[in-house]
């Protein structure tokens, strides 16, 4: 049995309503076949008040043993490192959290925000957001680089905005039953079981990206295409599972029609959503994109495109996606 | 000065503050002021700032798309809708037919995954507390919606599958940007559209629903009108008594559920979902008529006609610098330490939303789905939109409550599945789902929607960027808290008149907190969100 304890943050709590949409394994099945304890989550536990408080008190008394914290949202720092911006039980929730994950075998943070600060932490920045570990792409965070959880582990990193619900519950599950070994994290922290690949693996468009067939335009415009060329996706740039593990089982953005918005890596929302940057591919000299897949030199990757676009074969510019 | 034998009225006055309250995101707790063991004032209190509104300053006008879904992870898709209508009427753009079929359809489904989720995940395990267990019904009541039950596993495993069926129309999830200005970003295929109807067809009103014997039956074809309707389809049959809505519905009465948490009784929706013919070109003037689930407003008295020009934020209360009123196009969100406020009187992160009803003055309203189908009820409703008098007439007969708010909140489900099978049908899957807009460098724009549906957006765009972005979210209507003039938000006066029985705390020991996951709390606590009566309180020291 593992204690777990699920707090939040500066959160929207999309992460727990992605949780409560698992089904392989269901929230359920983790409590009832896996043996997690969940001794408090705000949605879906009965207890509040003064009976979470003592909770949290029994822990940090070594009362109650903490297997896993789970936390969800941003550690909010703000007014001017005060964390009064976010309090719990009349004391800043930072405060919490601090000692709480000090007392957890294992951290786990899920979501953008409790990785790396995610939407809140986006320029100005106005409550001082802070991820776990990580200020974006920043080592770091609210607990330090060199923190480590009892059980000498660095936070374990789930993003995503949300984190896909199996994501999160095989982690849970690998946490408790002993299978933490076999869960590589990669240098972000993020198990490379899940964030190895490309969220272009697995992705539909996949033929249009090989010959270099943009889609022209959304709606009936991605009957074709690869939306990497106009309309900004960052599929072949991010790391995520997204076209392996369906979301809902069914769909994923680029099947969809929508690019990627690289919401599993830390500098999400890209360019702070400046003017000109929203769905559309930055480029330089007009055509050519200023960010080419990940390894892949500027001048290769131009000279490539040139080459696959004039090879490419007719019905590659054709609609493959029909009604 | 009293007598021996003379009635000497002693007033036994007490302050109690209760955290977290909040089921979700924004974290309240709330103060109460208990005499004599009934609750005779209230203070909400969100204790927790993220600043959108500033973040949002200076971004690109499409920024909203994605950052507002990040408001909230259980409405992402209705702060979508109404962020893209507010670009779209900012930009004069067109939108073809089959995207505003699509729009209508992404946010019903987001709500009809919603229903069950909310009332299985978060509030019918409030029900089981055990300071319920007088009721003779108690152990039904446990052994269906205990928190991590066995039965509660099987309905969530349908309605899980039923949010994923309805979920075909390529729209993947909840934080999607999927609608932009001009339409939507997907084609379907033939394939996409038929699994989607066929699924929803046997799925979410079925499914979830039908073993628990959905509102379905009762509301079908509008012939249900008033209240004794719904006690006669209880009795009607033994499956309608047994079934999950029968059960609320007989557990409520027996506890007094019809009793508490009356609220203001003024409402206010913002209306959902276009006629795709009478939106094709999004205006703040022809809103109102394309709506197919009506805005309006309900001052206790009388409906009035939504006109976003009426409504304030005032933000006296609320941690933000200064005090006053403004409309949301003139809004500002500039936040003060807390320990600061406190000494000017301010106790909360929301602010609070007013309507200028006209000849009336500036009102707290309720919003949320009592409020929806209140304003359903109001006649003279055009062809095309919703008009079922249902709850409105409930509100009438016996006033509202918690239990009147659930019911509407279920009412919603089966209403919404026959729409969505209907735009469903109407999709042309060989026209346009997207019109490229041109993208304006400036303008000004409203609106407001969805299961949170008097959720609002103001957005005013200057040289080609964000210049302000003010968002209301139903919450906020419900949650706010005092104004200028003193006047309670919604929920501060629901919760005046409650009962409470402050009990002896007593703690369960670490070893049997699992066997009793029943917390010892009483009187009621209030979902954040939804403003419905999910547990009991609990007391602390003050």
């Amino acid at each position: 049995m593992a204690n777990l304890l699920w707090m939040h943050g500066g959160a929207c709590n999309g992460n727990t309503q992605s949780f409560l949409n698992a089904d392989e394994p269901s929230v359920i099945d983790l409590v009832r076949d896996f043996g997690i304890n969940i001794l408090y989550h705000h949605s879906i536990s009965m207890e509040f008040g003064e009976q979470v408080h003592r909770l949290v008190h029994q822990i940090l008394n070594d009362e109650i043993p903490l297997d896993i914290f789970v936390f969800e949202g941003t550690v909010i720092q703000g007014p001017n490192g005060t964390g009064r911006y976010d309090m719990f039980h009349d004391r800043p929730k930072k405060d919490w959290i601090w000692e709480l994950a000090h007392k957890a075998q294992f951290v786990v943070a899920i979501g953008d925000c409790a990785c790396w600060g995610g939407i809140p932490a986006t320029k100005p920045n106005p409550s001082e957001s802070v991820g776990l570990q990580y200020l974006k792409g920043e080592h770091g965070g609210f607990l330090g680089k060199n923190f480590r959880s009892k059980a000498g582990l660095p936070v374990i990193n789930i993003p995503g905005c949300p984190a896909h619900p199996d994501w999160v519950t095989q982690i849970l599950v690998a946490v408790a039953t002993g299978r933490l070994e076999d869960v590589q994290l990669d240098e972000l922290q993020r198990p490379q079981t899940f964030f190895k690949t490309f969220t272009q693996t697995g992705c539909t468009r996949v033929q249009y990206f090989e010959w270099k067939e943009p889609v022209e335009e959304f709606g009936q415009g991605t009957r074709k295409g690869c939306l990497f060329y106009e309309q900004g996706c960052r599929g072949p740039l991010t790391h995520s599972p997204c076209n392996r593990i369906l979301w809902n089982r069914q769909s994923s953005k680029t099947r969809s029609g929508m690019p990627c918005i690289g919401c599993t890596e830390p500098q999400f929302p890209f360019f702070d959503l400046a003017p000109g940057t929203v769905f559309k591919t930055q480029k330089v000299l007009g055509s050519i994109p200023k960010e080419v897949p990940q390894g892949v030199d500027a001048l290769s990757y131009s000279i490539s495109a040139a080459v696959s676009r004039a090879a490419a074969p007719k019905w590659a510019k054709e609609e493959m996606f029909v009604p | 000065m009293s007598q021996k034998g003379s009635e000497v009225k002693t007033i036994d006055r007490k302050d109690l503050k209760v955290h977290s309250l909040g089921r979700v995101e924004g974290d309240l707790d709330v103060r109460v002021s208990i005499e004599n063991g009934v609750v005779v004032d209230a203070w909400t209190e969100a204790t927790m700032f993220r600043g959108f509104e500033i973040i949002l300053k200076g971004k690109d006008p499409q920024a909203g798309l994605i950052v507002t879904p990040r408001i909230c992870g259980i409405c992402g898709g209705s702060h979508l809708t109404k962020a893209v209508y507010a670009i779209d009427t900012a930009w004069s753009t067109e939108v073809p037919p089959n995207a505003t079929l699509v729009r209508n359809i992404a946010q019903a489904v987001e709500t009809l995954q919603s229903i069950p989720r909310w009332f299985y995940a978060l509030f019918a395990i409030g029900l089981t507390h055990e300071n319920y267990k007088k009721s003779p019904l108690y152990d039904e009541v446990v052994k269906r919606w205990a928190p991590y039950g066995h039965e509660l596993r099987n309905r969530r495993h349908r309605i899980g599958q039923a949010g994923r069926d309805l979920r075909h129309l390529r729209r993947p999830v909840a934080t999607s940007s999927f609608m932009v200005p001009g339409g939507v970003m997907c084609a379907p295929t033939l394939s996409d559209a038929s699994r989607a109807r066929s699924p929803s067809s046997s799925t979410t009103a079925n499914t979830g629903w039908r073993k628990s014997g959905s509102a379905v039956r009762w509301s079908a074809g509008w012939r249900t009108r008033r209240g004794r309707d719904v006690l006669n389809w209880l009795e009607e049959k033994p499956e309608h008594r047994d079934s999950d809505l029968g059960l609320f519905i007989r557990y409520s009465l027996d506890l007094g559920l019809d009793q508490y948490g009356r609220g203001p009784g003024r409402f206010l929706a913002t209306g959902s979902f276009f006629e795709p013919d009478l939106y094709r070109y999004p205006t703040i003037e022809g809103r109102n008529r394309a709506l197919i689930a009506r805005s309006g407003v309900y001052d206790g008295e009388n409906f009035h006609d939504f006109d976003q020009a009426r409504v304030r934020e005032d933000h006296t209360h609320s941690f933000f610098r200064g005090g006053g009123a403004f409309h949301p196009f003139e809004g500002v969100t500039d936040p003060i330490d807390p320990e600061e406020g406190a000494k000017e009187g301010k106790y909360t992160w929301a602010k609070a939303p007013r309507y200028d009803v006209p000849g009336v003055g500036e009102l707290a309203l309720e919003a949320g789905p009592l409020a929806r189908q209140v304003i359903a009820g109001r006649p003279g409703a055009e062809a095309h939109q919703d008009y079922d008098p249902l709850i409105y007439n409930i509100v009438k007969e016996i006033g509202p409550s918690v239990m009147v708010r659930v019911l509407a909140r279920m009412h919603e489900a089966p209403k919404y599945y026959l729409r969505v099978k209907e735009w469903l049908r109407r999709i042309d899957l060989n026209d346009k789902f997207y019109i490229k807009p041109k993208e304006l460098r400036k303008g000004a724009a409203s609106d407001r929607r969805k299961p949170p549906r008097a959720l609002s957006d103001w957005i005013v765009i200057k040289d080609g960027k964000i210049e302000n972005y003010q968002v209301i979210t139903p919450t906020a209507w419900n949650i706010g808290p005092r104004d200028r003039h003193d006047q309670r938000g919604p929920i501060e006066t629901a919760m005046i008149g409650t009962p409470i029985e402050i009990p002896k705390i007593r703690w369960s020991s670490p070893a049997s907190r699992r066997a009793r996951l029943v917390p010892r709390l009483h009187g009621p606590r209030y979902d954040a969100k939804t403003k419905q009566e999910i547990a009991k309180y609990e007391v602390t020291k003050f």
